[in-house]
Protein backbone atom coordinates (compact mmCIF):
# COMPACT_ATOMS: atom_id res chain seq x y z
CA UNK A 1 0.00 0.00 0.00
CA UNK A 2 1.79 3.20 -0.97
CA UNK A 3 1.29 6.33 1.35
CA UNK A 4 0.81 9.56 0.52
CA UNK A 5 3.84 11.82 2.35
CA UNK A 6 3.10 15.32 2.97
CA UNK A 7 6.29 17.30 3.98
CA UNK A 8 6.16 19.57 6.59
CA UNK A 9 4.15 22.68 6.97
CA UNK A 10 2.57 24.94 9.44
CA UNK A 11 -1.43 24.77 10.41
CA UNK A 12 -3.15 26.56 13.02
CA UNK A 13 -4.40 24.04 15.74
CA UNK A 14 -7.96 23.40 14.41
CA UNK A 15 -6.61 23.12 11.02
CA UNK A 16 -4.45 20.43 12.13
CA UNK A 17 -7.01 18.42 13.82
CA UNK A 18 -9.51 18.87 11.11
CA UNK A 19 -6.57 17.49 8.22
CA UNK A 20 -6.46 14.59 10.24
CA UNK A 21 -10.68 13.78 10.77
CA UNK A 22 -10.51 15.17 6.59
CA UNK A 23 -8.21 12.56 5.90
CA UNK A 24 -9.60 9.84 8.14
CA UNK A 25 -13.01 10.14 6.04
CA UNK A 26 -11.08 10.56 2.31
CA UNK A 27 -9.57 7.13 3.66
CA UNK A 28 -13.02 5.50 4.81
CA UNK A 29 -14.70 6.30 1.40
CA UNK A 30 -11.97 5.45 -1.18
CA UNK A 31 -10.93 8.59 -2.12
CA UNK A 32 -7.64 9.33 -0.08
CA UNK A 33 -5.07 7.00 -0.25
CA UNK A 34 -3.05 5.94 3.37
CA UNK A 35 -1.23 9.33 4.25
CA UNK A 36 1.87 10.54 6.58
CA UNK A 37 1.95 14.02 7.22
CA UNK A 38 4.41 16.43 8.95
CA UNK A 39 3.25 19.51 10.25
CA UNK A 40 3.81 22.24 13.25
CA UNK A 41 1.49 24.56 14.43
CA UNK A 42 1.32 28.24 14.21
CA UNK A 43 0.51 30.16 16.48
CA UNK A 44 1.99 27.62 19.10
CA UNK A 45 -1.05 25.44 20.79
CA UNK A 46 -2.02 23.27 23.76
CA UNK A 47 -4.12 20.43 22.30
CA UNK A 48 -5.63 18.25 25.23
CA UNK A 49 -6.90 14.40 24.92
CA UNK A 50 -10.76 13.93 23.68
CA UNK A 51 -11.47 12.32 27.50
CA UNK A 52 -9.87 15.20 29.33
CA UNK A 53 -11.53 18.00 31.64
CA UNK A 54 -10.73 21.28 29.93
CA UNK A 55 -10.53 23.33 32.80
CA UNK A 56 -8.53 20.83 35.08
CA UNK A 57 -6.05 20.39 32.34
CA UNK A 58 -5.31 23.96 30.69
CA UNK A 59 -4.97 27.89 32.11
CA UNK A 60 -7.22 29.24 29.88
CA UNK A 61 -6.30 32.72 30.70
CA UNK A 62 -2.59 32.28 30.54
CA UNK A 63 -2.94 30.61 26.82
CA UNK A 64 -5.02 33.95 25.89
CA UNK A 65 -2.69 36.04 27.24
CA UNK A 66 -0.03 34.74 25.47
CA UNK A 67 -1.73 33.89 21.55
CA UNK A 68 -1.75 30.10 22.71
CA UNK A 69 -5.06 28.35 21.07
CA UNK A 70 -6.44 25.68 22.76
CA UNK A 71 -8.01 22.54 21.13
CA UNK A 72 -9.44 19.12 21.88
CA UNK A 73 -8.21 16.07 19.92
CA UNK A 74 -10.36 13.11 18.79
CA UNK A 75 -7.30 11.00 20.21
CA UNK A 76 -7.03 10.23 23.99
CA UNK A 77 -3.74 10.92 26.22
CA UNK A 78 -3.00 13.83 27.89
CA UNK A 79 -2.31 17.25 27.32
CA UNK A 80 0.57 18.61 25.59
CA UNK A 81 1.89 22.16 24.85
CA UNK A 82 2.85 22.56 20.77
CA UNK A 83 5.20 25.13 20.82
CA UNK A 84 5.89 26.53 17.31
CA UNK A 85 9.65 26.18 17.30
CA UNK A 86 10.27 23.20 19.89
CA UNK A 87 8.26 20.40 18.17
CA UNK A 88 7.77 18.48 14.99
CA UNK A 89 4.27 16.67 14.68
CA UNK A 90 3.08 13.44 12.38
CA UNK A 91 -0.20 11.78 11.74
CA UNK A 92 -0.08 8.55 10.00
CA UNK A 93 -3.22 7.44 8.89
CA UNK A 94 -4.15 4.24 7.20
CA UNK A 95 -7.00 1.44 7.03
CA UNK A 96 -6.63 0.21 10.17
CA UNK A 97 -6.75 -3.58 8.42
CA UNK A 98 -2.81 -2.58 8.08
CA UNK A 99 -2.01 -2.65 11.74
CA UNK A 100 -1.82 -5.20 14.30
CA UNK A 101 -5.22 -5.32 16.27
CA UNK A 102 -3.62 -5.14 19.65
CA UNK A 103 -2.94 -1.43 20.29
CA UNK A 104 0.17 -1.73 22.66
CA UNK A 105 1.82 -3.44 19.31
CA UNK A 106 0.30 -1.04 16.84
CA UNK A 107 1.92 1.57 18.71
CA UNK A 108 5.01 -0.34 19.00
CA UNK A 109 5.32 -1.03 15.00
CA UNK A 110 4.72 3.27 14.63
CA UNK A 111 6.68 4.25 16.99
CA UNK A 112 9.31 2.09 15.46
CA UNK A 113 9.84 4.73 12.80
CA UNK A 114 10.49 7.12 14.54
CA UNK A 115 13.01 5.28 17.13
CA UNK A 116 14.49 5.04 13.42
CA UNK A 117 14.26 8.72 12.81
CA UNK A 118 16.06 9.18 16.06
CA UNK A 119 18.74 6.77 15.04
CA UNK A 120 19.53 8.78 12.09
CA UNK A 121 20.31 11.52 14.21
CA UNK A 122 22.44 9.49 16.89
CA UNK A 123 20.01 9.29 19.38
CA UNK A 124 19.25 6.04 21.07
CA UNK A 125 15.45 6.01 21.71
CA UNK A 126 13.02 3.13 22.84
CA UNK A 127 9.47 2.16 23.14
CA UNK A 128 7.79 2.90 26.12
CA UNK A 129 4.78 1.32 26.39
CA UNK A 130 1.88 2.56 26.43
CA UNK A 131 3.01 5.20 24.47
CA UNK A 132 6.28 6.77 24.59
CA UNK A 133 9.33 6.89 23.57
CA UNK A 134 12.33 7.59 25.60
CA UNK A 135 15.88 8.23 25.80
CA UNK A 136 17.64 7.80 28.78
CA UNK A 137 14.53 7.71 30.45
CA UNK A 138 13.80 10.75 29.44
CA UNK A 139 10.21 11.07 27.41
CA UNK A 140 11.08 12.84 24.14
CA UNK A 141 7.95 11.69 22.34
CA UNK A 142 4.27 11.07 23.19
CA UNK A 143 1.78 9.46 20.50
CA UNK A 144 -2.17 8.65 20.55
CA UNK A 145 -4.33 7.01 18.81
CA UNK A 146 -7.93 6.97 17.30
CA UNK A 147 -9.78 4.32 15.24
CA UNK A 148 -12.81 4.46 14.01
CA UNK A 149 -14.81 3.41 11.23
CA UNK A 150 -11.52 0.95 9.64
CA UNK A 151 -9.24 3.67 9.74
CA UNK A 152 -6.55 4.27 12.22
CA UNK A 153 -4.78 7.76 12.76
CA UNK A 154 -1.60 7.61 15.15
CA UNK A 155 -0.18 11.30 15.83
CA UNK A 156 2.40 12.18 17.61
CA UNK A 157 5.35 14.52 18.58
CA UNK A 158 9.11 14.66 18.58
CA UNK A 159 10.14 17.53 20.97
CA UNK A 160 12.79 19.51 19.51
CA UNK A 161 13.39 21.78 22.08
CA UNK A 162 11.44 21.94 25.27
CA UNK A 163 10.52 25.21 27.73
CA UNK A 164 9.53 23.71 30.56
CA UNK A 165 8.73 26.74 32.45
CA UNK A 166 6.41 28.02 30.04
CA UNK A 167 4.97 24.58 29.83
CA UNK A 168 3.93 25.29 32.57
CA UNK A 169 2.20 28.36 32.96
CA UNK A 170 -0.40 26.45 30.49
CA UNK A 171 -1.02 23.86 31.30
CA UNK A 172 -3.24 23.49 34.59
CA UNK A 173 -0.92 23.39 37.37
CA UNK A 174 -2.02 26.28 38.90
CA UNK A 175 0.81 28.76 38.30
CA UNK A 176 1.72 29.78 42.13
CA UNK A 177 1.86 25.83 42.62
CA UNK A 178 4.88 25.83 40.62
CA UNK A 179 7.45 25.02 42.86
CA UNK A 180 10.89 24.90 41.69
CA UNK A 181 10.84 21.14 42.93
CA UNK A 182 8.00 20.22 40.47
CA UNK A 183 9.59 21.80 37.44
CA UNK A 184 13.33 20.20 38.03
CA UNK A 185 11.43 16.92 38.63
CA UNK A 186 9.56 17.03 35.22
CA UNK A 187 13.02 17.89 33.66
CA UNK A 188 14.44 15.35 34.65
CA UNK A 189 11.54 13.43 33.30
CA UNK A 190 11.43 15.43 29.47
CA UNK A 191 13.89 15.85 26.94
CA UNK A 192 14.43 17.37 23.37
CA UNK A 193 16.59 16.58 20.56
CA UNK A 194 18.72 20.19 21.28
CA UNK A 195 19.39 18.78 24.50
CA UNK A 196 21.18 16.17 23.00
CA UNK A 197 22.85 16.94 20.44
CA UNK A 198 23.19 19.97 17.96
CA UNK A 199 21.29 19.75 14.70
CA UNK A 200 18.65 21.99 13.30
CA UNK A 201 15.20 21.72 12.98
CA UNK A 202 15.07 20.96 9.28
CA UNK A 203 17.85 17.92 10.41
CA UNK A 204 14.83 16.30 12.07
CA UNK A 205 11.97 17.03 9.67
CA UNK A 206 14.38 15.40 6.80
CA UNK A 207 15.19 11.84 9.36
CA UNK A 208 11.73 11.27 10.57
CA UNK A 209 10.77 11.43 6.36
CA UNK A 210 13.61 9.26 6.20
CA UNK A 211 12.75 7.17 8.26
CA UNK A 212 9.07 6.53 6.56
CA UNK A 213 10.34 6.27 3.76
CA UNK A 214 12.46 3.13 4.62
CA UNK A 215 9.92 1.24 6.16
CA UNK A 216 7.21 2.09 4.21
CA UNK A 217 6.34 2.52 0.18
CA UNK A 218 5.86 6.49 -0.36
CA UNK A 219 5.30 9.25 -2.44
CA UNK A 220 5.73 12.78 -2.02
CA UNK A 221 2.25 14.53 -2.14
CA UNK A 222 0.23 17.59 -0.79
CA UNK A 223 -3.12 18.26 0.49
CA UNK A 224 -6.05 18.76 -2.30
CA UNK A 225 -8.43 21.64 -2.65
CA UNK A 226 -11.19 19.36 -1.59
CA UNK A 227 -9.06 18.39 1.33
CA UNK A 228 -8.23 21.83 2.79
CA UNK A 229 -11.85 23.13 2.06
CA UNK A 230 -13.12 20.27 4.38
CA UNK A 231 -10.68 21.12 6.60
CA UNK A 232 -11.62 24.89 6.82
CA UNK A 233 -14.98 23.64 6.97
CA UNK A 234 -14.42 21.26 10.49
CA UNK A 235 -12.22 23.85 11.99
CA UNK A 236 -14.36 26.42 11.70
CA UNK A 237 -17.73 24.52 12.81
CA UNK A 238 -16.07 22.09 15.14
CA UNK A 239 -12.62 21.90 16.28
CA UNK A 240 -12.66 25.83 17.28
CA UNK A 241 -16.16 25.76 18.91
CA UNK A 242 -16.61 26.34 22.31
CA UNK A 243 -19.06 23.11 22.49
CA UNK A 244 -16.21 20.98 21.22
CA UNK A 245 -13.17 22.19 22.94
CA UNK A 246 -15.32 22.56 26.47
CA UNK A 247 -16.97 18.56 25.82
CA UNK A 248 -15.71 17.95 28.95
CA UNK B 1 -27.45 16.74 46.47
CA UNK B 2 -23.78 16.48 47.46
CA UNK B 3 -21.18 16.85 45.21
CA UNK B 4 -17.13 15.25 45.46
CA UNK B 5 -14.36 14.31 43.28
CA UNK B 6 -11.39 11.99 43.27
CA UNK B 7 -8.29 11.00 40.89
CA UNK B 8 -5.66 8.62 40.68
CA UNK B 9 -2.97 7.81 38.72
CA UNK B 10 -2.99 4.65 38.16
CA UNK B 11 0.37 2.69 38.53
CA UNK B 12 1.76 1.44 35.22
CA UNK B 13 -1.20 3.22 33.42
CA UNK B 14 -2.92 6.30 33.66
CA UNK B 15 -4.73 9.07 35.13
CA UNK B 16 -8.72 9.11 35.95
CA UNK B 17 -10.40 11.32 37.52
CA UNK B 18 -14.20 11.26 38.68
CA UNK B 19 -16.54 14.23 39.75
CA UNK B 20 -20.02 12.79 40.81
CA UNK B 21 -22.98 14.00 42.05
CA UNK B 22 -25.04 12.39 44.53
CA UNK B 23 -27.59 12.16 46.89
CA UNK B 24 -28.81 8.44 48.15
CA UNK B 25 -27.87 7.19 44.60
CA UNK B 26 -25.35 8.56 42.61
CA UNK B 27 -27.01 11.11 40.31
CA UNK B 28 -24.53 12.05 37.73
CA UNK B 29 -20.48 10.39 37.08
CA UNK B 30 -18.28 12.36 34.33
CA UNK B 31 -15.05 10.42 34.08
CA UNK B 32 -12.00 12.76 32.61
CA UNK B 33 -8.42 11.70 32.38
CA UNK B 34 -5.52 11.13 29.97
CA UNK B 35 -6.77 7.55 29.43
CA UNK B 36 -7.76 5.27 26.03
CA UNK B 37 -10.83 4.02 25.28
CA UNK B 38 -12.00 2.39 21.75
CA UNK B 39 -14.63 3.49 20.32
CA UNK B 40 -14.67 6.57 22.63
CA UNK B 41 -18.53 7.09 21.97
CA UNK B 42 -18.25 4.18 24.91
CA UNK B 43 -17.27 6.45 27.46
CA UNK B 44 -21.05 8.11 28.17
CA UNK B 45 -22.55 4.33 28.33
CA UNK B 46 -20.36 3.98 31.24
CA UNK B 47 -20.95 7.06 32.57
CA UNK B 48 -24.85 6.44 32.29
CA UNK B 49 -24.96 3.07 33.37
CA UNK B 50 -23.43 3.95 37.07
CA UNK B 51 -25.38 7.08 36.84
CA UNK B 52 -28.52 5.77 38.98
CA UNK B 53 -26.25 3.23 41.52
CA UNK B 54 -27.78 2.96 45.23
CA UNK B 55 -25.89 3.69 48.20
CA UNK B 56 -23.51 2.43 49.16
CA UNK B 57 -21.87 1.22 46.30
CA UNK B 58 -21.69 -2.42 45.49
CA UNK B 59 -18.66 -2.71 44.40
CA UNK B 60 -18.87 -6.22 42.62
CA UNK B 61 -21.41 -5.84 40.82
CA UNK B 62 -20.66 -2.32 39.47
CA UNK B 63 -17.12 -3.61 38.49
CA UNK B 64 -19.19 -6.65 36.21
CA UNK B 65 -21.51 -3.86 35.20
CA UNK B 66 -19.09 -2.08 33.54
CA UNK B 67 -17.20 -5.09 32.33
CA UNK B 68 -20.13 -5.97 30.83
CA UNK B 69 -20.05 -2.93 28.84
CA UNK B 70 -16.74 -3.10 27.63
CA UNK B 71 -17.47 -6.88 26.20
CA UNK B 72 -20.66 -6.08 24.33
CA UNK B 73 -19.56 -2.83 22.68
CA UNK B 74 -16.56 -4.76 21.75
CA UNK B 75 -14.42 -2.02 23.37
CA UNK B 76 -10.60 -1.50 24.67
CA UNK B 77 -9.89 0.19 27.59
CA UNK B 78 -6.23 1.09 28.41
CA UNK B 79 -5.09 3.23 31.24
CA UNK B 80 -7.21 1.68 34.05
CA UNK B 81 -9.67 -0.80 34.40
CA UNK B 82 -13.11 -1.39 35.35
CA UNK B 83 -12.04 -2.07 39.64
CA UNK B 84 -9.95 1.10 39.26
CA UNK B 85 -13.14 2.97 38.42
CA UNK B 86 -15.07 2.25 40.69
CA UNK B 87 -12.10 2.49 43.74
CA UNK B 88 -12.35 5.69 43.04
CA UNK B 89 -15.76 6.18 42.59
CA UNK B 90 -15.86 5.05 46.57
CA UNK B 91 -12.67 7.19 47.44
CA UNK B 92 -14.93 10.11 45.84
CA UNK B 93 -17.68 9.40 47.91
CA UNK B 94 -15.59 9.21 50.74
CA UNK B 95 -13.89 12.43 50.39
Amino acid sequence: MRYRMIPFRYFNAYMNMALDETIMEGIRTGTTPPTIRLYGWKPSAVSIGYFQGLEYEVNLEACRRQGVDVVRRITGGGAVYHDCDGEITYSLLAPLALFPDDLIQSYRLICGYLIEALQLLGIEGSFQPINDIIVDGRKISGNAQARKQGVLLQHGTILYRVDVEKMFTLLTVSEEKISDKLIRSVKKRVTSISDILSVSFQEVVTALETAFRNNLETEYGDYTDEELKRARQLAEQKYSTHSWIAMR
Amino acid sequence: MKQAKAIKKVPGGKLVRVDITYGERLEKVIITGDFFLYPEDVLPVIENALAGALLPLEKTSLIEKVQNILNREKAVLVGFSPQDLIDILEEAMQS
